[in-house]
């Protein structure tokens, strides 16, 4: 009896929490004049997304990709060669670097998707490296100097703003998208075959999963919302070289902010962008270019606890004190 | 007037690994609705031979019929699209779901629709005896109840045929009996079931035909109780020298 009145109270609960967080990121930056807080603000929202991105793939059906920025970069490079060669607003690149990514995924998802553990992820890593290595030496890309985008906005178009207000709203209205998609996702077959596939693959194919198939069907999607990520990045920085947009560090972020917050949950990359973002800029801001260093520091220290602690993140330390508080209740 | 196919005929299969023949030259034939239990001393074969009838592995000779498909070289997953299902000696299940979650994913091979599949769960979930602990974090479990959750999201693929590799080991007396009572309504569904297994008490009770491995060769085959009294099982099993004073 108890449940049946509990359950509706918590899940009531729960919709009142959700539309308060909702507002509250919503309303946030508005209320702060602060143009550094704003621009935290909008790379938490691009981290988010990422993140997200990568937490199909890595979070849900548990392959570690560690090149995921091979497609952020097919975004970032689309969206300003676009302009380079062609004059376009970059984000008419964006179609073409989410097309180059999806091809990318095919070819690269269907060998190294049959691989397993440690394998895919140095697979990855591989392949992430050897674009960045190709990008490097090709003039016609921007070699090691990298591209840049319109120096003045010609119009709305060209997504360049002076404020990173808009840019937090953009990169919000993705996520919330992809955040969309991830809860539909997680309620319907895929999300339950990718789970099984995390958990026990020989035993989800003996139940029927595709397991293959499923999985290319997750980096695809993953691929996608990263590459339209790296769009989006070039957009606003309006410069895009081969560390900032193919750089390994890149792909690290991507699984330590989805790890931090808890893979292979919902909100997990939104809780870890929101911790380590701001981490992150404020110890740039605070020791300047000396800062960049401290950020490997940061990223292995957390690594290192993760792992040893908590390997499902915050949301499995919140899951504990949940039934830690629930038993000394009783 | 034709007969019905086999359900599942393995013929002249062969395993092996590097120079160790693990498999050599098995031959089976299943028929519908009938209890088959595979024995045999630890390292005789019977669960690399299990492994290539539910498609885990494949032979490096010889031929499977699944239905009358041959399904030599098909993966597990179309294994279980032809019906057939199976348990794992370790049980493998999906730590991070919960129990129903877990029963859920075998259903979502007949039923896209996730109220259709969850509907499903429900069923076998109240079929197998788990609805008091359908909400639990399997990896919580312990091992009796692990090995009734894989009973059970085997039985949600809605097989024709269950092969159940030592769901019973290391279940207690008790446990053994629900057990039975288990694998005895599951048969009465219509569904054949193929049993490896070291407790003999439960391939006696069980099993229609016993089929007997050593060294990678089924070596007798007939009515469990013959079988247990086959010289050459029993000398399979304790070995020469021991089978000699046994029957002295």
């Amino acid at each position: 009896m108890s449940a049946s009145i509990t359950a509706p109270a918590r899940s009531a609960g729960r919709l009142v929490f959700a539309a308060f967080v909702l507002l509250a990121l919503l309303v946030w930056p508005l209320l702060v004049e602060n143009v550094f807080y704003q621009r935290v603000g909008a790379l938490v929202m691009l981290a988010a997304l990422s993140a997200s991105a990568w937490n199909l793939v890595g979070g849900y059906a548990g392959q570690i990709s560690i090149g995921h920025v091979l497609f952020f970069g097919c975004g970032a490079y689309a969206s300003l060669l676009g302009f380079t060669w062609f004059e376009w607003p970059p984000i008419m690149g964006a179609p073409f670097g989410i097309a180059l990514s999806l091809l990318l995924a095919v070819l690269v998802g269907l060998p190294t998707l049959r691989l397993k553990g440690h394998y895919f992820s140095m697979a990855t890593i591989a392949l992430a490296e050897l674009a960045r290595i190709i990008v490097v030496n090709s003039p016609s890309l921007g070699g090691g100097v990298g591209i840049s985008g319109p120096a003045i906005p010609r119009s709305m178009a060209d997504l360049s703003f002076i404020s990173p207000l808009p840019y937090y709203y953009i990169f919000g209205a993705v996520l919330a998208v992809l955040l969309l998609f991830t809860w539909w996702m997680g309620r319907a077959r895929m999300g339950f075959y990718l789970r099984a596939i995390r958990g026990q693959e020989r035993a989800a194919r003996s139940l029927g999963v595709p397991a293959q198939r499923y999985k290319l069907y997750a980096l695809l999607v993953s691929a996608g919302f990263t590459s339209l990520a790296g769009s989006l990045y070039a957009a606003m920085v309006g410069f895009v070289d081969p560390d900032s947009g193919l750089g390994i560090l890149l792909s690290v972020k991507m699984v330590i902010v989805s790890a931090l917050g808890g893979a292979g949950t919902l909100f997990g990359p939104l809780v870890g962008a929101a911790i380590l973002v701001p981490l992150e800029e404020f110890t740039n801001a605070a020791f300047g270019g000396d800062g960049t260093g401290i950020t490997y520091v940061v990223y292995g220290a957390i690594i290192m606890l993760i792992s040893r602690y908590a390997p499902g993140g915050l949301a499995e330390i919140l899951a504990r004190l949940k039934a830690w508080g629930a038993r000394h209740a009783r | 007037m034709r007969a019905d196919p086999p359900l599942l005929e393995a013929r002249d299969i062969s395993v092996a690994f590097g120079s160790f023949r693990a498999v050599d030259g098995a031959s089976l034939t299943i028929g519908k609705g009938e209890i088959i239990g595979l024995i045999g001393p630890n390292g005789a074969g019977k669960s690399t031979f299990f492994n290539c009838l539910a498609g885990d592995r494949q032979p490096a000779s010889g031929s499977i019929r699944l239905r009358g498909h041959d399904v030599t070289r098909a993966s597990p997953e179309d294994h279980a699209r032809l019906g057939l299902a199976r348990s794992w000696q370790v049980p493998a299940v999906f730590d991070d779901m919960s129990v129903r979650d877990n029963v859920v994913v075998g259903a979502f091979l007949r039923h896209k629709r996730a109220s259709d599949a969850a509907a499903v769960a429900d069923r076998v979930i109240a079929f197998t005896g788990l609805a008091p602990i359908a909400q639990s974090r399997s990896g919580s479990l312990g091992t009796p109840a692990r090995k009734r959750l894989e009973i059970a999201r085997a039985l949600a693929t809605e097989p024709e045929i269950l092969l159940l590799d030592e769901a019973l080991a290391g279940l207690t007396p008790t446990e053994v009996r629900a057990a039975i009572e288990l694998v005895r309504r599951i048969h009465a569904q219509g569904i054949t079931l193929v049993i490896v297994e070291h407790v003999m008490e439960v391939i006696l009770s069980l099993a229609d035909r016993a089929v007997v491995f050593n060294q990678g060769r089924v070596i007798a085959e007939g009515k469990p109780r013959d079988v247990v009294q086959d010289p050459g099982v029993i000398e399979a099993y304790l070995g020469r020298s021991l089978s000699r004073k046994a029957r002295a």
